[in-house]
């Protein structure tokens, strides 16, 4: 259990102090946790779990914002963590992003919220849904209400309901006027390509996510064409597991709004939309550089989005690097980023140049990792498809719609 | 009562307000607002509320407008509310007497009508925890744990734990916990029902030392009934309730077979759980009931490998770092349940360093005849990285993986390909692997050395990869044409030479060159050796001077121990014992996971029970002196990896002021240990294996390695000669610290005075306590800043359990130390206090 909460700025100023049982924690533990992350670098920075002289302290780091909490005793290391993360979450939310004005210009709400999701150490609920049913966001719209109305309160005046229901993620009895339900498969590919080409690994994390805009308590179904391909699959906790082991079919109460019904991974595939074909060849201090972008296998979607970051190694004094579409960038960082949109259709994509090595540098020691980046409207790479989506205790039929994504994850190409 | 904190006074940043003025202002404002009841004044007192509460926040003191707040605290306006009971929340502590103030309001609001004015007025007033205010809080806690609506009766629930740590009295005579009990197995409300398990259970944990009924509690609580009354409920519970439910359901003893099925049918889902902490939560639970059915035991390895790798591979890198650590556990008690599945462990270039450096181990761990080779492939990209701590931990990860004997002919030719690359940090790495290496298969050593033999000594700067440079050279003298010119060149260089443990090494290289050619190393020998005498470093002038005898006395018998013939080192000492691998085991799903040791290792003084706070002891270590603590902990918790590189390192993490340090060096080179020979490959094996203390004793252990048994009798003549020898593993655990310390009367109680260098070298306490412990005088706890220090030592005689505990406060500007010794044995006591002051008149020596 934890014993309290920091927030600290990206320049170590603590913005926020929750204290969660009697054993106070003191902020001197904060300048402690600072002056180390100064001295040790950026991976002691980024540790998830430090101990400290007093505490052993969970961070969580994200948009420059440090979360930590401290704890005395022995208690899951992953419960710690993953509430830092959903506080995280929660807090961008609710403040449309995390940066240090949104969080001092909203601390109160931040103390509210943090006072609903846990209390004396122990977590209560980080479900979005029923928190803002208990403190309004801070969005434009409560901000006018107060004005016209005069009553300027973010919280609500009645308890949620839901908390007393048998389907805690949904509310009583949400009234909508629309009538629609979305369903998205949105994927993202990770893959590691050798040198010579060769798929060292790839595989694909998915979500399925819903967008619902339904009134009463609907009961929904889900199927798959072909469910067989999904490795490990994990569920929204709306979803009844019984027919997903006997079926295979998702039947669940959708809550109200966006949620991930469910996500799930795809591996060993051996298809890859584009290829990236990067050659250094380094002679007497100097490197030549060309990158080669393709289709490998068309997903018979339009690819977009395409891009092709790659960091310089320290001992490159200078680059000059033109392409032949699309644009190069060489930022502070020594990173290359050239991003290229879509695929052309007259040409393949091509980026060559120089980079001048360091005095006395005849080779390139390291030969550099390629990022690729790219997005594909409307289908799916794993191969996942929906088969049919059906409908239960509801007054009219809503409308449905479908559509898949698939993102680069983790694209790596070495060199 | 402590005065109320001033938090800015550490770093005062100049953009923000000095608060002085600011805060008087506030307390204008406030006062006029008061008793106000003009339209408008809420939101004016909102503005006002807000600045005091950012204020607070970034820490200025605002606790002067107390009774301001509480004066304004009467309004309807619930953010209003929430704020005062936020501030008032915040400095009630320090303010007993004006807290009384706010009694008033909040049990006002706690009969309010509206549910969630109820329930944050008593979770606010249960907050306060100031303890003479406790009579307060029984009447609305009690109404609270009755009360209709389920948020009141959830807080109320916390709210009697809160009141348990306040005055443990009044919560057990108001009879909460019985009412606890009851609600938890009746509520409708599941939330309800979670928060009062976890109050039951820290109230009865800590009870139960103090009452029967307690203990006999706390076993009900686990109990048949109760876990399947909460497991049919599970569904209802919220992520974090079932995270409660589970490590409860965990402890179960099962009382059949069929029992265990039930539970695993019924938790089966929760492995699709898409929070982390449930999945690993069930994934405990599975395990433990398990454990007794070898057949089950493994199908739960089979069953729970995919959702661990798919947490792995989806989280937040945070997430991954803990999930990889459990399966780092899991995967040393089953490697080949993972080793299909190495692929996942492959490294994204872009992921932080704590991820790579576990999922190297991972594949270190899961290599076999089958996938070697990719492992290895993958490995070598990764030494051509980038990332230079990465590259290094990937050759000693192939290095790693050779020493499992799969494959090693491939292994080999990669790492002499490494030694190619012609990078420093790679060569050196390398080249410490490869002196492993030989170690275990001298039938190599025709291809390494052709290979070795290339690389000029002038490219090796690490002292571990000089040293293993020339062990080689030593070791190999016959095969490597150029070793005495080798050797002689790097002793012209003597001394600039810093590295003592290179320096030892050298003088056992250039004698073995010697002893096998002789008219080339004649010179290079007698420079050595004149170097070596000469030296002002303890071990290498005493090394010197056991080969210069060895040689006057007789070469036969200096080729003997010079030269034995080696067997190959079969297997390496385990760093980990199984014992402790199954203690990590019990204690899967919590912090010790983590720091891959079992929580009685690393869990400072008394944080050890679940519910054990410290704060006495907290506030004792403090500052930057704990902070190298914790660097020299994780380096050598690095270094446990691997027994070899482990010893060299080890050294280094002991720091200055210690003269046993280079005593590690020569272990293996089986040289100058003469009759200790066979102790010190028992004390190789038993390195680790020692239960007792944490870093100290890995660190410790080192000294034995000759088997000297206690480095202060083998420096020479620390004056007077003590009789007494002690134990350098002992262990004493805090708790009996404070009591022996208690009981025992002061044996010898003075003043000594502590010489120049000692007080220079004292900048952290931290140095002197490494100090001791060179000296078998280990700390059980430490504090202070320069010019005063505090420490609290104790001691264990060599092979009785017979304790030495010492009170010494130093005052580095005086130049004084203050002593208190006291003694299970009376006799001895004066022994042990020169022995004490020897040890202490040493720090700060080189």
């Amino acid at each position: 259990m934890m014993q309290c909460i920091f927030l600290l700025s990206d320049s170590g100023e603590v913005m926020l102090e929750k204290q969660l049982t009697g054993h106070r924690v003191d902020r001197s533990i904060c300048a402690w946790f600072w002056e180390q992350s100064i001295a040790q670098g950026d991976s002691f920075k980024f540790m998830p779990v430090i101990a400290s002289p007093t505490h052993y302290i969970f961070q969580v780091f994200r948009e420059g914002i440090t979360f930590l909490a401290c704890t005395q005793v022995e208690m899951p290391p992953l419960m710690a963590t993953e509430f830092l993360c959903r506080v995280a979450d929660v807090l961008s939310d609710y403040l449309g992003g995390l940066n240090e004005d949104l969080i001092k210009d909203n601390f109160v709400i931040v103390y509210e919220l943090l006072d609903e999701m846990i209390d004396n150490g122990f977590p209560l609920t980080t479900e979005p849904n029923i928190l803002r049913e208990m403190i309004a966001p801070p969005n434009i719209v409560s901000k006018m209400l107060s004005v016209v109305t005069g009553t300027s309160s973010n919280v609500s005046n009645t308890l949620p309901v839901a908390t007393a229901s048998c389907v805690p993620w949904r509310k009583m009895d949400p009234k909508n006027t629309s009538n629609e339900v979305y369903v998205d498969l949105v994927e993202e590919m990770d893959a590691i390509i050798s040198r010579d080409g060769t798929l060292v690994k790839c595989e694909i994390y998915g979500e399925v996510q819903v967008n619902s805009h339904l009134s009463g308590l609907p009961d929904l179904t889900l199927s798959f064409a072909n469910a067989s391909i999904l490795n490990d699959v994990r569920f929204h906790p709306c979803v009844r597991l019984r027919p997903w082991e006997s079926q295979q079919i998702l039947s669940f109460v959708p809550p109200d709004g966006q949620f991930k019904l469910m996500s799930y991974r795809v591996k060993k595939l051996k298809n890859i939309p584009i290829y990236v074909k990067p050659q250094l060849s380094s002679d007497s201090g100097m490197c030549r550089i060309s990158v080669l972008v393709g289709i490998k296998n068309d997903p018979r979607k339009p690819i977009d989005s395409i891009t092709v970051e790659f960091q310089l190694p320290p001992c490159v004094l200078s680059a000059n690097l033109t392409p032949n579409h699309g644009t190069v960038n060489i930022l502070a960082s020594k990173t290359c980023s050239w991003s290229i949109g879509r695929l052309p259709k007259d040409k393949a994509p091509s980026l060559s140049g120089t980079l001048v090595l360091a005095a006395g540098l005849e080779r390139l020691p390291v030969f550099p990792t390629f990022q690729v980046g790219f997005r594909v409207m409307g289908i799916a790479l794993s191969g996942l498809q929906m088969d049919k989506l059906d409908f239960k205790n509801l007054p009219s039929r809503p409308y449905k719609g479908f559509r898949g994504l698939t993102r680069a994850g983790e694209y790596q190409v070495r060199s | 009562m402590a005065p109320p904190p001033v938090y800015n006074q550490r770093s005062p940043s100049p953009s923000q307000p000095s608060g002085k003025g600011e805060v008087s202002d506030l307390k204008m404002q406030l006062r006029q607002l008061a008793g106000s009841r003009a339209p408008g004044t809420d939101d004016a007192k909102r503005d006002l509320f807000k600045k005091v509460i950012s204020y607070m926040t970034i820490g200025i003191d605002v606790s002067s407008v107390f009774s301001e707040m509480v004066m304004c605290s009467a309004t309807s306006d619930i953010v209003l509310k929430k704020m005062c009971y936020l501030y008032v929340g915040n400095y009630a502590k320090h303010n007993p007497d004006l807290s009384l103030l706010t009694i008033n309001f909040l049990q006002r609001d706690c009969k309010d009508e509206d549910p969630m004015i109820r329930g944050l007025a008593l979770r606010s007033l249960c907050s306060l925890r100031v303890a003479n205010l406790v009579e307060y809080l029984v009447g609305p806690l009690g109404s609270g744990l009755k009360d209709s609506n389920n948020y009141v009766r959830m807080v109320a629930a916390m709210g009697v734990l809160k009141l348990y740590h306040i005055s443990a009295s009044t919560c057990v005579d108001a009879d909460f916990p019985t009412t606890l009990k009851h609600l938890m197995l009746d509520d409708p409300d599941a939330q309800v029902v979670a928060n009062c398990l976890s109050a039951l259970q820290e109230i009865w944990s800590l009870e139960a030392s103090k009452s029967e009924e307690a203990s006999r509690e706390r076993e009900g609580l686990l109990s048949k009934p109760v876990v399947y009354y909460l497991l049919n409920r599970i569904k209802e519970f919220n992520e974090w309730a079932q995270c409660i439910v589970l490590e409860l359901v965990a402890k179960y003893v099962p009382s059949d077979s069929n029992d265990i099925f039930d539970i695993m049918n019924l938790l089966e889902d929760r492995l699709q759980h898409a929070n982390g902490a449930v999945v690993l939560a069930t994934i405990k639970v599975f395990l433990h009931l398990t454990l007794s059915m070898t057949d089950v035991h493994q199908q739960v390895y089979e069953r729970i490998k995919a959702p661990l790798l798919t947490l792995m591979s989806s989280g937040s890198p945070e997430q991954s770092y803990a999930v990889l650590s459990h399966l780092h556990l899991l995967v040393m008690r089953a490697p080949y349940i993972f080793s299909s599945d190495y692929k996942n462990f492959y490294c994204q270039y872009n992921e932080p360093f704590y991820v790579k450096k576990l999922k190297l181990e991972m594949l270190t761990a899961v290599a076999n005849e089958s996938n070697t080779y990719e492992i290895v492939t993958e490995l070598c990209e990764y030494a051509a990285n980038v990332d230079i701590p990465i590259a290094r931990e990937s050759i000693r990860a192939v290095g790693k993986i050779a020493l499992q004997q799969y494959d090693v002919n491939a292994i080999v030719d990669r790492l002499l390909q490494f030694l190619e690359m012609e990078k420093d940090y790679v060569t050196a790495e390398t080249l410490v692997l490869v002196k492993d290496l030989l170690r275990k298969y001298p039938q190599w050593s025709h291809d390494c050395i052709a290979v070795v033999g290339n690389i000029s000594s002038k490219n090796v700067q690490e002292p571990k990869a000089k040293a293993a440079l020339i062990w080689m050279l030593g070791e190999y003298a016959q095969d490597m044409q150029d070793a005495p010119y080798i050797l002689e060149s790097l002793i012209e260089n003597w001394d600039e030479e810093h590295s003592a443990e290179v320096r030892l090494h050298l003088l056992s290289a250039v004698m073995k060159c010697f002893l096998r050619r002789p008219p080339e190393t004649q010179k290079a020998l007698g420079d050595a050796l004149a170097s070596g005498l000469a030296d002002f470093h303890q071990d290498v002038h005493d090394r010197a001077l056991l080969y210069y005898r060895l040689l006057q006395y007789d070469v036969s018998v200096a080729e003997r121990v010079v030269n034995p013939p080696k067997q190959a080192v079969s297997v390496f000492a385990d760093t980990q014992s199984s014992e402790i691998k199954d203690r990590i085991f019990d204690e899967f799903n919590s912090l010790s996971v983590v720091y891959q040791k079992p929580s009685y290792m690393f869990t400072d003084k008394e944080h050890r029970g679940p519910f054990a706070f410290s704060e006495e002891l907290g506030s004792l270590s403090i500052g930057v002196e704990s902070a190298d603590n914790i660097v020299t902990a994780q380096r050598v918790e690095a270094n446990d990896k691997d027994l070899l590189l482990g010893t060299s390192e080890k050294e280094e993490s002991r720091g200055p002021g210690n003269n046993g340090s280079a005593y590690n060096a020569p272990a293996y080179d089986g040289s100058p240990a003469l009759t200790a020979a066979p102790q010190t490959q028992l004390d190789l094996v038993s390195l680790d294996h020692t239960p007792a203390a944490s870093v100290s004793s890995t660190s410790l252990a080192i000294d034995d390695l000759l088997g000297l048994g206690l480095p202060v009798a083998s420096t020479p003549a620390p004056p007077p000669p003590p009789a007494l020898e002690l134990n350098p593993k002992a262990v004493l655990d805090p708790n009996s610290f404070q009591q022996k310390w208690r009981q025992l009367p002061i044996s010898i109680s003075q003043e000594i005075s502590i010489s120049p260098q000692g007080i220079t070298a004292l900048t952290t306490p931290q140095a002197l306590i490494r100090h001791m412990q060179g000296q078998s005088i280990h700390c059980m706890a430490s504090g202070g800043q320069a010019p005063n220090f505090k420490f609290f030592f104790f001691a264990q005689k060599a092979k009785e359990s017979s304790n030495y505990l010492v009170e010494c406060i130093i005052n580095t500007s005086a130049s004084k130390a203050q002593l208190k010794i006291k003694a299970d044995d009376q006799s001895t006591s004066e022994a042990f206090s020169s022995l004490f002051q020897s040890a202490l008149s040493k720090f700060g020596l080189p």
